[in-house]
């Protein structure tokens, strides 16, 4: 089932700064959908307008089988924003029940969960400390716990792992594995392209309020895939006939399929010629970034 | 569930902020003071016995001690401690939850969650009056059983300054609210709360002196022309009698004087009327903070004609002893301006104090809640 259902999001800023034009995007159930983008490029302006935060300019689409804007749905949604702040004269806990409330969870349910959340996100024995004595890391970790205090059924995170450390990173990547696998859509909004590589299903590129690339990270790097052979020395000139690509002393052949580069290593070795590795490449996601955003020297909505 | 998690939250945040527990303390000490007074056989004492000011008028079982006990707590600790100093101590704690609510970081968590925003601004807004009424109820407990164990009345009566001092204080948060809103500073919206408050005192006190005016020179007319046409009765009766009477030139000045002091007094009526009328105009679509206050001396008049008001002013006396004396000495007529002026304020509906400055908060709420609607956070 499709979790976000987003067809043709405008917002234009009075009249002028057009922050977004013309988003259209899909995320299904069980699903993480890490979207990417320079800074200004309208992520968080599309994220805040499914939270109803901001009124988009034209809109269409559904959250949850609900049109945008339909509060009540939000009952099924958690959302982190991007920093994000917690009244400073509240507990951890306090913090949990009282967004938990808001979210109309019944207090039995709030209080079962809360503890538990906490103690997920190692922030057992932090619960009755004012927020204001928190690290940025334990704020985020609290801001986690807070988006699932209504176990919902879409999560919505930008920028989750902002501030935190390797290890909180890894409980909140393990964490997000397990709340995927329990079949909820996850949505994230992060900058750090090496953790949405690790767990993202799809990815979307935004650039300039329009998403340029969108998909698999597997599809959308397929045509990158090579295969590269660095040997001793300068290539003879007949290697040329049989690869893509030559690089000082690396030999780069397209294409993931070993049975295409056996003729040439034969060669290679019957000529003596000395082959120090061989080792199929695959862009990476910034990679990727790099080539989808063209890189922007003056980054920003299109005016 | 929601209200409830907001009145805590907004607790939270007036606890954290201390000055709810020092106006409540602060509130505490009054209540003690008043407490203090007591009445016995020769007059009345201070701080539980420690001074005694002897008095026959006001001593125990007399009507006075009970309207000076009364007038206290409404003309003075009413109008000054709460309708001044409390409700800066509340306007000062409380100007901050609305630049809270809205702060970047802080308004995406509560828009985000399954609550309308209209909704979620007057549940905010009405938790914030709420503690108001807290502090006031807690104020008028105190004075309820002070008033209860000292003069043996019960009087619930006392209980009527919770929706005054609401009411009255809710005028005031409503601009706070919207500066607060528009602004995302506390400082900001107090200060312009302040200068608001400011405004509406200048205003209305200007009314009260252009009212005090207008209404003086009006009975001035109205009683030297009556004076007029009994001298000139009397002049015609005189001079029917006998055209060498002493007292003839005597009315003859009378009239020639009378008649100089009515021309002036119609200039200058004209003069001030001018800016009389816009004035009262003016004053009739904005909060009418001190007559609002003023409802609970109204409420609490028990009849007997004791004002500690106007006591402190020195015009605590019988009005009616001096209605046999010329009406057109300025002593007469000064007292028949007071007289006025009082009938004026008190005969104002509980509409045109209340219901009008409802109407103005109402309008300053409807645009505050457009403006939490239509807003990109």
């Amino acid at each position: 089932m499709t979790a976000i259902d987003l067809k043709d999001v405008s917002k234009t800023y009075r009249g002028k700064v057009h922050a977004l034009r013309g988003v259209s995007l899909e995320v299904m159930d069980g699903e993480i959908f890490g979207l990417l983008g320079p800074n200004g490029a309208g992520k968080s302006t599309l994220v805040k307008i499914m939270m109803t935060v901001i009124h988009a300019t034209k809109v269409s689409g559904e959250i949850l089988g609900h049109p945008i804007g339909h509060t009540q749905t939000l009952q099924h949604v958690g959302y982190l924003p991007e920093h994000h702040l917690f009244p400073h004269y509240l507990t951890g806990n306090q913090v949990l029940h009282f967004y938990g409330a808001l979210a109309k969870v019944p207090r039995v349910a709030r209080v079962a969960r809360a503890q538990k959340l906490l103690d997920r996100l190692g922030l057992s024995g932090w619960e009755h400390k004012k927020v204001s004595t928190y690290s940025k890391g334990m704020l985020q970790r609290l801001g986690i716990a807070q988006v699932l205090i209504n176990d919902p059924k879409l999560l919505i995170l930008d920028e989750p792992t902002d501030g935190v450390d390797p290890v909180g990173r890894r409980v909140i990547r393990d964490l997000l594995d397990e709340l995927r696998s329990e079949g909820r859509a996850i949505f994230l909004n992060s900058h750090l392209l090496s953790e949405l590589e690790m767990v993202c299903d799809r990815v979307g590129i935004m650039v300039k309020g329009k998403i340029t690339m969108q998909g698999t990270i597997e599809s959308l790097t397929s045509d990158s895939k090579r295969i590269e052979i660095c040997i001793a020395g300068t290539p003879p000139d007949w290697v040329k006939e049989q690869c893509n690509e030559i690089k000082e002393n690396t030999i780069i052949v397209h294409g993931d399929d070993p049975k295409f580069v056996q003729p040439l290593i034969d060669r290679l070795r019957k000529e003596g010629i000395t082959i120090c590795s061989i080792r199929p490449v695959r862009e990476t996601l910034e990679d990727l970034f790099m080539r989808a955003v063209d890189y922007i020297d003056q980054p920003g909505a299109i005016k | 569930m929601v209200f409830r998690a907001l009145l805590l939250d907004a607790y939270r945040q007036l606890s954290a902020a201390k000055l709810f527990w020092l106006t409540l303390g602060l509130s505490a000490i009054v209540v003690l003071v008043f407490g203090s007074i007591g009445f016995n056989d020769e007059g009345m004492s201070l701080f539980f016995g420690l001074t005694q000011i002897e008095s026959d008028l006001v001593n125990a079982g007399s009507p006075w001690a009970r309207g000076l006990y009364i007038g206290i707590y409404s003309s003075f600790l009413v109008t000054i401690w709460l309708g001044w100093i409390a409700t800066i101590l509340a306007l000062i704690s409380t100007c901050t939850i609305f630049p809270e609510f809205v702060r970047g970081g802080s308004i995406e968590l509560s828009l985000s969650k399954p609550i309308s925003r209209l909704h979620l601004f007057f549940m905010k807004y009405a938790v914030s009056l709420s503690f108001v009424v807290l502090q006031v109820l807690l104020f008028c407990g105190g004075i309820f059983l002070c008033v209860g164990l000292r003069i043996g009345e019960w009087n619930w009566g006392i209980f009527y300054a919770i929706p005054i001092i609401t009411v009255f204080y809710s005028y005031l948060f409503s601009v706070c609210a919207l500066v607060g809103m528009v602004t995302r500073s506390g400082i900001t919206a107090l200060l312009i709360t302040g200068l608001f408050w400011m405004g509406l005192f200048s205003t209305q006190t200007a009314e009260a002196i252009l009212n005090t005016f207008v209404t003086e020179q009006k009975v001035t007319i109205e009683r030297l022309e009556e004076g007029i046409a009994k001298a000139t009765e009397e002049l015609a009766e005189l001079e029917s009698e006998s055209l060498t009477d002493m007292r003839i030139q005597d009315r003859k000045d009378r009239i020639e004087s009378f008649q100089k002091d009515v021309d002036a007094a119609k200039k200058l009526f004209d003069k001030i009327d001018v800016w009389h009328r816009p004035v009262t105009w003016g004053i009739a679509v904005l909060p009418k903070l001190g007559q609002t206050i003023g409802l609970l001396d109204r409420w609490l008049d028990d009849g007997s004609g004791f004002d500690i008001a106007a006591l402190m002013r020195g015009d605590m006396q019988e009005l009616e002893e001096f209605d046999d004396l010329d009406p057109t000495t300025r002593g007469a007529r000064e007292r028949e301006t007071m007289r006025r002026i009082d009938d004026d304020y008190s005969e104002r509906s509980l509409w045109y104090i209340a219901g009008t400055s409802l109407l103005f908060e109402g309008l300053v709420l409807a645009f505050a809640s457009w403006y939490v609607c239509k807003k990109d956070f």
